[in-house]
């Protein structure tokens, strides 16, 4: 009992010296946190650690400073948080929570750059939309999943906005649209009459494989059969025969991403159907910024959907995504090469144009994106080459920018913008 | 007897009172000393011992004493044990959501507004007949199975824990019927109502904690209660002579059920809480290393212990969640250096173990048998010398 009594002691001692150190909880004055949230482990590291650093450059660029609405000016500070763990090598549920918690907590924070995964949104959206001193904004570069802003499961996009206040836009398209122009480019430049698609069953790979189901049939396609696989497998050459026993199949569309088996489901394809100019392959975004699938033999003349503008395409406009990738380089000694480092950069745009329009907190930068005309960011400032638009209903990007790349020679090349109708 | 019943009352009385005081401390620490902190100090607590990992550390101290009812007490190794936690997190998705659409239900439940579809369940009930579905799943892979041994039980047990999350992954259109949403998972879960009320938000974690500190010290207390009462020892016997036991007269597949339904019980209550915790269950986190992390935290912590257990599920859950991260920050910042420190976790949960078995086989805080039996040995060396 005795000890029982000291630990007791100890504590509430502890819980005094603590308290006696209080103040206010600190934030506020003139300064600000942007933050990232993006998984930085596992087979996303690379591209996201690129992300970071653009926004890391970019914010030097502007000399760390921006002025609300009045003139005030604040001191932007950048901090990173990571929503992968190392036991899953991805993304984690616990991990996207917890996250969420700190940005509402972090006093100073004024909205976050993020996610990579929609899954992850899904479950920091909703925490964001009620922050007491918010909603606070979140927007991202990366996130596809239509379900986060327009309807498409039941009860989506509503149950992510608790408050019944929207919180969360992103500068990319949707995957709706990604699979429209995937099925269109496949029937009009390709040329592909029957395709088997694939999926890695995961949010995004079912809702972008079946977009492509949905829109290939309009355009001519017979969809020869829709099907999961499972990323665990050694290999898939039992799938492959399968569908090489249905006959005169010319096209393979794998709604996936390449952390999911995806260098094994090439090798099988090319196995079995052969090479990428015999039976064409397709895949969207979630292949694109590997290196691994980059180098493989097996993958090369694939094509891949991109869900806006890519990287090398964006520099090649010149202007300033080209001077951007300049600097890029100049600083870090390696090329500005992913396409969703420059849309982070465009999302962090966005976020510093809604704190201009501003007075500082939370809930009036919410508000700058979601009320009257939303939040525009002009060409000659955009780092996307073009005027970046956010509806002020939804938080979507106006644009219907698709980019088709092909791999040739291990380098993913832009064969040609699409532009979905 | 009359003695032996006063040591275990004054016994139960010192680690309620402890148990107590150390949530009591917590709840202060989070509801009043860190908000009203300096920054610095908010900052560091949150980042070393942040209130939402230190909910989810509950939610494996909870799967760890359960576990350690099926490893530590009876012990039947377990690799499939996230195979509960699933089941668990579904029945909240299920009973605590507007999933299940068709339904129109509410018992005490609390759905939030617009979201009045689908079966809503207090909190309290779900908790109950999560633990009892769990127990029942228990029941019914143990059944056929627990005449089997040592390595083929684990096998088993390893293939239900594959098995279960496979089902989640994949239960989107079971003829026509979704059960899981598949990798979508089922979002969002009923808010908790505290003690009936208040509505407990995702900003109400201090809150939280003290929910999950009650459902985790009603779990210590039963997993004590059980060590020590009759079916606890027959655990025991089991667990060092299964023929011995049998020959003494412990009803081998009875008592050895109860062990896997008490376990699958705990795992349950473990899966209910987690979905409350994150506000939402996902497939796509219940897979294999799961199992060995709780596995591991009874190991390291000391088998049949049930404060070693408890140890070493706050140790394994800080390392995992935010600890190793943290160091690898400050080392990285202090030396300028920029090493990816998380990416190292199952080398350092690797060597731990091989460390743990070299010098200090029984846990950081052995059960006092298991310890006399890991340095029987050493003993018998001594006495022939």
């Amino acid at each position: 009992m005795k000890k029982t009594m000291k630990v007791a002691a100890f504590a509430g001692v502890a819980s005094l010296l603590l308290a006696a150190c209080g103040g206010s909880s600190g934030g506020g004055g003139k300064s600000l946190t942007i933050s990232s949230d993006l998984p930085l482990q596992g087979t996303n590291k690379d591209q996201n650690d690129e992300a970071n650093n653009a926004m890391k450059l970019y914010l030097d660029q502007i000399g760390n400073k921006v002025k609300d609405k009045s003139g005030t000016e604040y001191t932007l500070s950048f901090k990173a948080y990571d929503d992968s763990t190392a036991a899953k090598g991805s993304w984690d549920d616990a991990q996207c929570a917890k996250n969420a918690q700190d940005h509402v907590a972090n006093a100073n924070e004024i909205a976050v750059m993020g996610t990579f995964n929609s899954g992850c949104a899904k479950i920091i959206v909703p925490i964001l939309n009620q922050d007491p001193n918010g909603p606070m904004l979140m927007v991202s570069n990366a996130n596809t999943n239509p379900g986060l802003t327009k309807p498409w499961d039941p009860g989506e996009p509503e149950k992510y906005y608790p408050t019944g206040v929207r919180n969360y836009a992103r500068v990319i398209s949707t995957d709706d649209f990604q699979g429209a122009a995937g099925a269109q480019f496949m029937a009009q430049k390709a040329g592909v009459k029957k395709c088997y698609v694939l999926n890695d069953n995961s949010t995004y790979g079912q809702g972008v494989s079946k977009a492509f189901a949905d829109n290939a049939p309009k355009q001519g396609i017979t969809v020869a059969g829709f099907a999961p696989y499972d990323p665990k497998q050694p290999n898939y050459t039992a799938l492959f025969n399968k569908i090489k026993a249905l006959g005169g199949v010319d096209c393979i569309y794998v709604g996936a991403t390449f952390d999911q088996n995806g260098g094994q489901i090439v090798k099988d394809k090319v196995a079995v159907l052969g090479d990428n100019t015999k039976v064409k392959f397709l895949a969207p975004d979630g292949f694109v910024g590997y290196p691994d699938f980059d180098k493989m033999p097996e993958a090369q003349g694939a094509y891949m959907s991109f869900s806006g503008l890519a990287a090398d395409s964006l520099i090649a406009r010149g202007g300033k995504p080209a001077e951007f990738a300049k600097a890029f380089q100049a600083k870090y000694g390696s090329p500005l090469q992913n396409s969703y480092s420059i849309y982070a950069v465009a999302a962090l745009q966005v976020i510093l144009a809604a704190i201009e329009q501003s007075d500082g907190t939370r809930k009036s930068v919410t508000s700058a994106v979601f009320s009257g005309s939303g939040i525009s960011v002009p060409t000659d400032s955009s780092m996307l080459g073009q005027a970046i638009q956010i509806d002020p209903k939804t938080g979507d990007t106006t644009a219907r920018d698709m980019t088709i790349l092909q791999l040739q020679n291990g380098k993913e090349m832009t064969l040609m913008p699409w532009t979905v109708q | 007897m009359a003695r032996h019943t006063s040591i275990e009352s004054t016994s139960n009385r010192r680690w309620a009172i402890g148990f107590t005081a150390a949530a009591a401390f917590l709840f202060v620490l989070y509801h009043w000393i860190v908000p009203n902190s300096p920054q610095p100090v908010h900052d560091f607590v949150q980042g070393w011992f942040s209130n939402a990992n230190t909910n989810e550390m509950i939610v494996y101290i909870i799967m760890a004493l359960g576990l350690n009812v099926v490893v530590g007490y009876a012990g039947l190794l377990d690799l499939g044990f996230v195979a509960f936690w699933a089941i668990g997190g579904y029945v909240a998705g299920w009973l605590m959501s507007s999933f299940l659409g068709n339904f129109q239900i509410n018992i005490f439940g609390n759905p939030a507004p617009g979201l009045e579809m689908g079966i809503h369940i207090t909190f309290w009930w779900v908790l109950l007949l999560a633990g009892g579905f769990c127990a029942l799943w228990g029941i019914i892979i143990g059944a056929p199975t627990l005449r089997l041994k040592s390595d083929y039980l684990a096998l088993v047990t390893l293939g239900f824990g594959e098995i279960i999350p496979q089902v989640f992954v994949n239960g989107q259109d079971i003829n026509g019927f979704n059960l899981s949403n598949g990798t979508q998972g089922i979002t969002p879960i009923d808010p908790i109502k505290f003690f009936g009320f208040r509505d407990l938000g995702p900003f109400d974690l201090d809150y939280k904690f003290v929910i999950y500190s009650v459902i985790c010290a009603g779990m210590v207390m039963v997993s004590l209660r059980l060590r020590s009462g009759r079916l606890g020892r027959a655990w025991l016997a089991i667990r060092e002579d299964e023929l011995a036991a049998s020959m003494m007269g412990v009803p081998l597949m009875r008592t050895k059920l109860s062990a896997y339904a008490v376990g699958a019980f705990a795992g349950g209550l473990g899966g209910v809480v987690f979905a409350t915790h994150i506000n939402g269950v996902f497939a796509e986190r219940f897979n294999f290393s799961i199992s060995i992390i709780i596995l591991a935290m009874v190991v390291l912590g000391g088998m049949g212990n049930v404060w070693g257990v408890m140890v070493g599920a706050i140790v394994l859950s800080w390392i995992n969640g935010i600890g190793l991260q943290q160091l690898g920050n400050t080392i990285n910042t202090t030396f300028n250096t920029d090493i990816n420190f998380p990416s190292f976790n199952f080398l350092i949960f690797g060597s731990l173990l091989i460390l743990m078995m070299i010098f200090r086989r029984e846990g950081f805080i052995p059960e006092a048998r298991t310890r006399l039996v890991m340095h029987e040995h050493d003993r018998d060396n001594e006495e022939v010398q």
